[in-house]
């Protein structure tokens, strides 16, 4: 444990049942009269754009704009786009409905919006803003990348060939809105994946460098909600609380990772993701257990006492203190084959089928430099970091 | 007052460490840049021509180094004012000193939010784990233990001992230099 840490997260969480209801009362309280709604074809084909608009229109407040062609890796010439519709609209605040990609999208337009000019590389990087942006809300609608509460956000410069990051606190909305009712048509293997990423989250934001009093109390909370809600909603989609819960529990988890960061878990995630184009929370599912066992002995203490927060109080208790730590990670895998035998989730880099065993060299290169790997607590070297490959290829 | 007297005199002794340490960690980058293979294969995949700086924020004391090509470092001195690709900021003295008189690792300032890192954070990682190195190689086993993550296991006497003399016999020539230098521009 740390002696010292920061501890920040300014974001006002709206959640629960008629959460949606309560957005054109914030948007009326900072006084924005053309909202702009930014999501994705697949969003509005599911009709989560119809509670959001009646929500708002019962309360005569008219979005000015919808842009609903948000692709999943979003770029900068899409960000120009948006930013010149919102203009051209003259909207005053910006609605963020959707997963990973419609809300980092949102919070580049916003800085475009907020600062001006077309080129949205030139605010690429930490620290680089230095005043509020517009007013921004968003409505997430998966259960893991706790975007909605994270101060980063990554778009594509296509013409380059890069990714570019944004980092800074400005970029926080205002509200996060959590409502049961935009993740209950959520497919089960999305359902599975994000919130694997969200355990992820927390449990790497509990066991990496960079953890804290703080940031503990969020990510343990939120292991407690997928523990004891992501089967359950697997079996009974439908289950409201169920789905609340595991929301909550992306959020929290976000809140945790955004303050402590995360390891090599994400280091191979985003490697991988990179390079084979696999989705994030799929490739967090599958390194979770093979990166726990290969930081055990640095992280057992820590490791174990998640027992309870996955499994519950008879299970910790009757658990030896000295296999506890195991028994968290064969929970994990306890858990990954019952995802596997409900939608098929694969356990194995050889089950997605979308990999060649002879791209683990160039994965295993990739997340050795990644961002990520700094907090990891065991320092891995290239051998370790290819012995982690093979055992999750299966 | 003579309480007030030792803090500034504290806090100046504080100063001149960390730039001291600076001045030497930047020589020290050149020399091992010279001679050891894990740093040049880890300083190989950095770009030509990349300026790397350490700093103090606001205006405090600073190391440059730039990349010349394979893998071979050059230290461009305490007071660059050129343009910078990569570069950790300290936000304070303080912190700087914590991890320049091995009091805190240097993956535990990044954790602690010590430092600002700005620009290619792949960069930023291989740059930490060349100064990782570095400090493995010259420092002994017991401070080196509290500067890295982890020691590296497969750094033997054999290969430690060698470097070590390497890089401090440089730094000496280096540092000899840069002060017949100053004195003659007084």
């Amino acid at each position: 444990m740390s002696r010292y840490y920061e501890f920040f997260c300014p974001v006002k969480v709206i959640a629960g049942e008629a959460a949606l209801e309560h957005l054109p009362y914030e948007l009326t309280g900072i006084a924005s009269v053309r909202p702009m709604i930014i999501t994705d074809a697949g969003v509005r084909a599911a009709g989560l754009l119809d509670p959001v608009i009646a929500a708002c229109e019962e309360s005569a407040v008219t979005i000015a704009a919808i842009y609903d062609e948000v692709p999943p890796d979003s770029s900068t010439t899409i960000v120009r786009d948006i930013a010149n519709l919102y203009r051209q609209q003259q909207c005053d605040a910006i609605i963020a409905i959707g997963g990973g990609s419609s809300i980092d999208t949102a919070k580049a337009v916003n800085i475009l919006v907020s600062e001006g000019g077309d080129d949205i590389a030139a605010y690429s990087g930490a620290g680089v803003l230095t005043r509020p942006l517009r007013p921004f809300f968003v409505i997430p609608t998966t259960a893991g990348t706790g975007s909605e509460v994270t101060s980063v956000a990554v778009i594509a410069d296509t013409e380059r060939s890069v990714k570019l990051p944004f980092t800074s606190s400005f970029l926080l909305p205002n509200a996060a809105i959590i409502d049961p009712r935009m993740t209950l048509t959520l497919p089960p293997h999305i359902t599975a994946a994000t919130a694997m990423d969200a355990l992820t989250h927390a449990t790497e934001a509990y066991t990496c460098l960079a953890k804290n009093p703080l940031s503990d109390a969020y990510a343990t909370a939120a292991i407690r909600k997928i523990g004891r809600s992501l089967l359950a909603v697997m079996d009974n989609p439908d289950d409201a609380k169920g789905r609340l819960d595991l929301a909550e529990a992306s959020t929290m988890a976000g809140i945790a990772f955004s303050n402590s960061m995360v390891g090599l878990v994400h280091s191979l995630g985003h490697a991988t993701g990179a390079i084979c184009h696999l989705p994030h929370g799929l490739c967090m599912s599958l390194y979770l257990p093979y990166v726990l066992e290969y930081n055990l002995e640095d992280i057992r203490e820590p490791l174990a006492e998640l027992l309870l927060y996955l499994e519950g109080p008879e299970v910790w208790s009757a658990t030896p203190a000295s296999r506890r730590a195991e028994a968290t990670i064969s929970a994990i895998r306890h858990l990954r084959d019952e995802l596997h035998h409900r939608c098929e989730l694969p356990r194995t880099l050889r089950e997605t089928g979308k990999l060649k065993e002879d791209q683990l060299d160039a994965i295993a290169r990739q997340a050795l430099d990644d961002g990520s790997i700094i907090y990891n607590p065991r320092e891995a070297s290239l051998k370790e970091v290819r012995s982690i490959l093979d055992k999750a290829w299966g | 007052m003579l309480e007030s007297f030792s803090r500034s005199t504290a806090r100046r002794a504080r100063r001149q460490y960390v730039g001291m340490m600076f001045r030497f960690m930047g020589h020290a980058l050149e020399a091992i840049s010279r001679f050891d293979k894990t740093v040049i294969d880890e300083a190989s995949a950095l770009p030509e021509g990349l300026v790397f700086q350490m700093t103090v924020l606001p205006a405090g004391p600073s190391l440059a180094v730039e990349h010349t090509g394979g893998g071979s470092l050059r230290y461009l001195g305490s007071h660059y004012q050129g343009p910078v690709d990569l570069s950790i900021r300290f936000k304070h003295l303080a912190h700087a000193f914590l991890v320049l008189s091995f009091q805190e690792k240097t993956v535990e300032a990044f954790a602690n939010d010590r430092m600002v890192v700005d620009g290619d954070i792949a960069l930023a990682v291989r740059m930490t784990r060349i100064l990782n190195r570095l400090e493995a190689i010259i420092l002994p086993r017991l401070v080196a233990r509290r500067a890295v993550k982890e020691y590296p296991s497969e750094l033997g006497l054999l290969e430690k001992v060698p470097g070590a003399i390497g890089v401090y016999r440089r730094v000496a020539f280096s540092m000899i230099r840069d002060l017949r230098k100053e004195g003659l521009s007084q």
